[in-house]
């Protein structure tokens, strides 16, 4: 079997075991979405009985709940294998630990975007959202929740072994989200004014294929200094 | 032969190994003995490429094992106390997909092999999470199994011993040999001497850190 051909498996064997392990335990899953749906349920509630209001800022909103309902749950995605010794495994493998962490990153926006995906019908009710967008942002939403998996794993990688790495990760990681917020933001405007949003959505693109080259050698990196101490 | 030469390790701010050469004899069982905190894990970890030297080279034979770390990870296979199981997971799961992760095609009568070999069959679809510490273990340990139908040359382990009950030690035991039948080579860090039957060479740091 040939070095390429066996690390295409291996890919495709690790994305499959996040899955077992994530969608087992589903309650992972079901916080994301659950806390999304109550940020945005906060922000309608606080906004009171004024549906224009509502619609200035809407998506604005669902941005906003998007990232603060993942930020949670990314540090869990290294921090668990770290504890037990996974890490340890599979940097005693032949599989380059970049492989493994991109794979990680691929299977945990696969795990968040899907379930988003099929609850936003919910989102679109709740804050009114107009239907001309949801095509949109869709794309957006898997573009952006690639970029931010990707940048999650350097957070998560960065705080391994932190005695108060869920305070620190929100911290480490919102100022390198702010470009997506705006980009998404950005399309879901310009769409709304009639405008073409393709300008956004490159930028959006570009940012995230950006954090797919760099990204797995970044949390690569910080995860044989964690493993290394 | 192993041949460790002139290696400074540290462990964080702490200098653990200063300027030491060592000799681990091949095809031979060597036991790391010495007194908690002397740096038996830490030699380990070294040597199976965790913890990076800040001076010095490993040999096997003369291959430098950190030039090529590719062929170094499908030659060893590295168990220690936390033994890198997922509690979501079955115990037949993370053995499968530990060798998955190896780059190992293994079949499912590999695996049941594997299993069968540290009496872990009954249990294979118990999850982690129930298991108890010896269960853990021993399901950490059939892995060693796998090493027969692949080309592994090294099990470097931690601690392997200390929470097998008389019955998995006795498996252990026919694990190791059948290994050094197979001209395997095992670097093992442990207190508890006695438990094996077989013959070992003895590292013992307390005597060669000076």
């Amino acid at each position: 079997m040939s070095l390429k051909s066996s690390f295409i498996q291996i890919f495709i064997s690790h994305i499959k075991r996040e899955f077992l392990i994530n969608f087992r335990s589903l309650v992972d899953v079901i916080s994301i979405i659950s806390f999304m749906i109550l940020i945005v349920i906060l922000f309608i509630l606080g906004i009171g009985p004024f549906e224009e209001k509502l619609r200035l800022i809407s998506n604005a909103i669902f941005w906003i709940g998007l990232i603060l309902a993942i930020i949670p749950s990314l540090e869990k995605t290294l921090q668990r294998d770290y504890d037990n010794g996974w890490l340890d495994q599979t940097i005693t493998s032949p599989t380059p630990m970049e492989l493994i962490l991109l794979s990680k990153s691929l299977a945990y926006w696969l795990i968040v975007i899907i379930p988003l995906v099929i609850s936003l019908p919910l989102f679109i009710v709740l804050l009114k959202i107009s239907l001309k967008l949801i095509p949109w942002l869709l794309i957006s939403i898997l573009v952006g929740g690639l970029s931010i998996s990707l940048i999650g794993i350097i957070g998560s990688a960065l705080t391994l072994g932190a005695k108060r790495g869920n305070i620190l990760l929100p911290i480490l990681i919102i100022p390198l989200i702010i470009p997506i917020l705006i980009f998404g933001v950005g399309i879901s405007e310009a769409v709304i004014i009639n405008e073409s949003p393709v300008g956004n959505l490159f930028l959006l693109i570009g940012f995230t294929l950006i954090y797919l080259v760099i990204s797995p050698f970044i949390s690569a990196f910080l995860v044989r200094i964690a493993i290394s101490r | 032969m192993l041949y460790l030469k002139d290696v400074i390790i540290n462990r964080g701010s702490k200098i653990v190994f200063n300027n030491w050469s060592a000799k681990i004899e091949n095809s031979k069982v060597t036991i790391i003995s010495g007194k908690n905190g002397v740096g038996k894990s830490t030699l380990l970890r070294a040597i199976a490429g965790m913890i990076p030297l800040e001076k010095g080279i490993v040999k096997n034979f003369n291959n430098e094992i950190f030039k090529d770390k590719i062929k170094w990870g499908k030659n060893l296979i590295y168990i220690d106390t936390k033994n890198g199981l997922s509690k979501d997971l079955t115990v037949y799961e993370n053995l499968k997909t530990w060798s998955e992760m190896k780059g190992w095609g293994t079949s499912d009568d590999d695996l049941q092999r594997a299993l069968d070999s540290v009496d872990m069959l009954n249990h294979k679809n118990l999850y982690v999470s129930q298991c108890s510490e010896g269960l853990k273990k021993r399901a950490a340990l059939s892995r060693l199994y796998l090493s027969f139908l692949f080309d592994v040359e090294f099990w470097l382990l931690d601690e392997p011993t200390n929470e097998l009950d008389k019955k998995s030690i006795i498996l252990f035991n026919k694990l190791i040999q059948k290994f050094l039948e197979n001209k395997g080579t095992v670097l093992l860090a442990c207190h508890e001497l006695k438990l094996f039957d077989f013959s070992y060479e003895l590292l013992n740091l307390d005597l060669l850190k000076k």
